[in-house]
C-alpha cells in the first residue's frame, strides 16, 4: 500500500514537471518571437537605415561634405548608400 | 516584406538566437552538474536544454534565411553553407557559418545519439564550447547593433551567464551517479583478492 502511494506521488510529480516543461518551452518560443519583434523595433529605432532628407536628395549614393547637413542614407532607387556625416552602417549586415 | 524589414528581422533573430544559445549552454552545464531540487527535477533541465536547443536552431535558421534573401547584401546560399565564401565581410560571416554548422552537428548527433553511441556523441557535444564563443565573436564582428547600449547589455548578460556556468563546471566536479556502486564493487573485489 505504501509502495503504491509512493508511486502515485512520483507519477504526479513527474506529470507536473512535464507540464512545467511544456509551459516553459512554449513560453520561451513565444518569448523568442516577441523578442524578434522587440529587438527589431529597438534596432529600427536606434539604427534605422533610413534617415529622412531635409534637402530633398534624390540620388541613391549621396554624400554630404558639410557636417551639419543630412542626406538620404538609403534611397528607394538603389540600396547602396552612404553618408560622410553620420558614420553608421545604413543597411545590410546582420 | 521589404528589404528594411528583412534587415530588422535578421538583427532581431540574431540577438534572440544569441540569448537562446546562451541559455542552452547554461542548461547543458546544469544538467552535467546534475542540478535538481524538490520543485525542479533533473529531467526538467535536460528537457529544457533539448527543447531550447531545437528552438535556437529554428531562430538561427530564420536569422540566416533573412540575411541571405536580403537583396542588399546578395550573400547567396553558398555563403550560408561554406565558411569564408562570402564576398561580404568574409571573415565575420565565415565565423557565423562555422558556429551554425557546429550547432547543426551537435543537434543532429543528439537526435541519433542511440545510433552513434555515448562516447562519440559526447565528443561531438564538446563542440558546443567552441560554437558559442565563435557565434559571439561573429556577432561582435558583423552585428550592426553590437555597439548599441541595449545590445551590449544583452551581450554582457549572455557572456556573464555562460562564464559563470562554465566556471562552475570547471570548479565543481560532476557527481558520479554510480559512485556508490563502484565503491561497493571495489570493496568486494579487494576482499576477494585479500582472501
Amino acid at each position: 500500500m505504501e509502495n503504491a502511494n509512493a508511486n502515485d506521488s512520483r507519477i504526479r510529480a513527474r506529470d507536473a514537471a512535464t507540464r512545467m516543461l511544456n509551459r516553459i518551452t512554449a513560453g520561451v518560443a513565444f518569448g523568442a518571437i516577441a523578442g524578434i519583434g522587440l529587438v527589431g523595433a529597438v534596432s529600427a529605432y536606434t539604427i534605422p537605415g533610413v534617415v529622412s532628407s531635409t534637402q530633398g536628395a534624390t540620388a541613391g549614393a549621396s554624400t554630404s561634405s558639410g557636417s551639419t547637413s543630412s542626406s538620404a542614407l538609403q534611397s528607394s532607387a538603389t540600396s547602396v548608400s552612404s553618408s560622410s556625416g553620420s558614420g553608421i552602417t545604413v543597411s545590410g549586415g546582420s | 516584406m521589404n528589404n528594411t524589414a528583412l534587415w530588422y528581422t535578421t538583427r532581431g533573430a540574431g540577438a534572440v538566437s544569441l540569448v537562446l544559445l546562451s541559455a542552452v549552454v547554461v542548461l547543458g552545464v546544469l544538467s552535467t552538474l546534475r542540478f535538481e531540487s524538490t520543485s525542479w527535477p533533473r529531467f526538467l533541465t535536460t528537457g529544457l536544454h533539448r527543447n531550447i536547443a531545437l528552438t535556437a536552431v529554428v531562430f538561427l535558421a530564420l536569422h540566416i534565411v533573412t540575411a541571405v534573401v536580403d537583396p542588399f547584401t546578395h550573400l547567396g546560399w553558398l555563403a550560408a553553407v561554406v565558411p569564408f565564401s562570402s564576398y561580404y565581410r568574409t571573415f565575420w560571416l565565415g565565423l557565423g557559418t562555422i558556429a551554425f554548422e557546429l550547432l547543426l552537428a551537435i543537434t543532429a548527433t543528439s537526435l541519433v545519439r542511440g545510433l552513434i553511441g555515448h562516447a562519440a556523441w559526447r565528443a561531438i557535444h564538446w563542440l558546443a564550447y567552441a560554437s558559442w564563443p565563435v557565434a559571439v565573436i561573429h556577432g561582435f564582428g558583423t552585428g550592426t547593433d553590437t555597439w548599441s547600449g541595449w545590445m551590449l547589455v544583452i551581450d554582457l548578460f549572455c557572456i556573464l551567464a555562460v562564464s559563470l556556468a562554465v566556471g562552475t563546471r570547471l570548479l565543481v566536479q560532476s557527481p558520479d551517479p554510480l559512485a556508490d556502486d563502484r565503491a561497493r564493487f571495489r570493496e568486494r573485489v579487494s576482499r576477494k583478492v585479500t582472501k
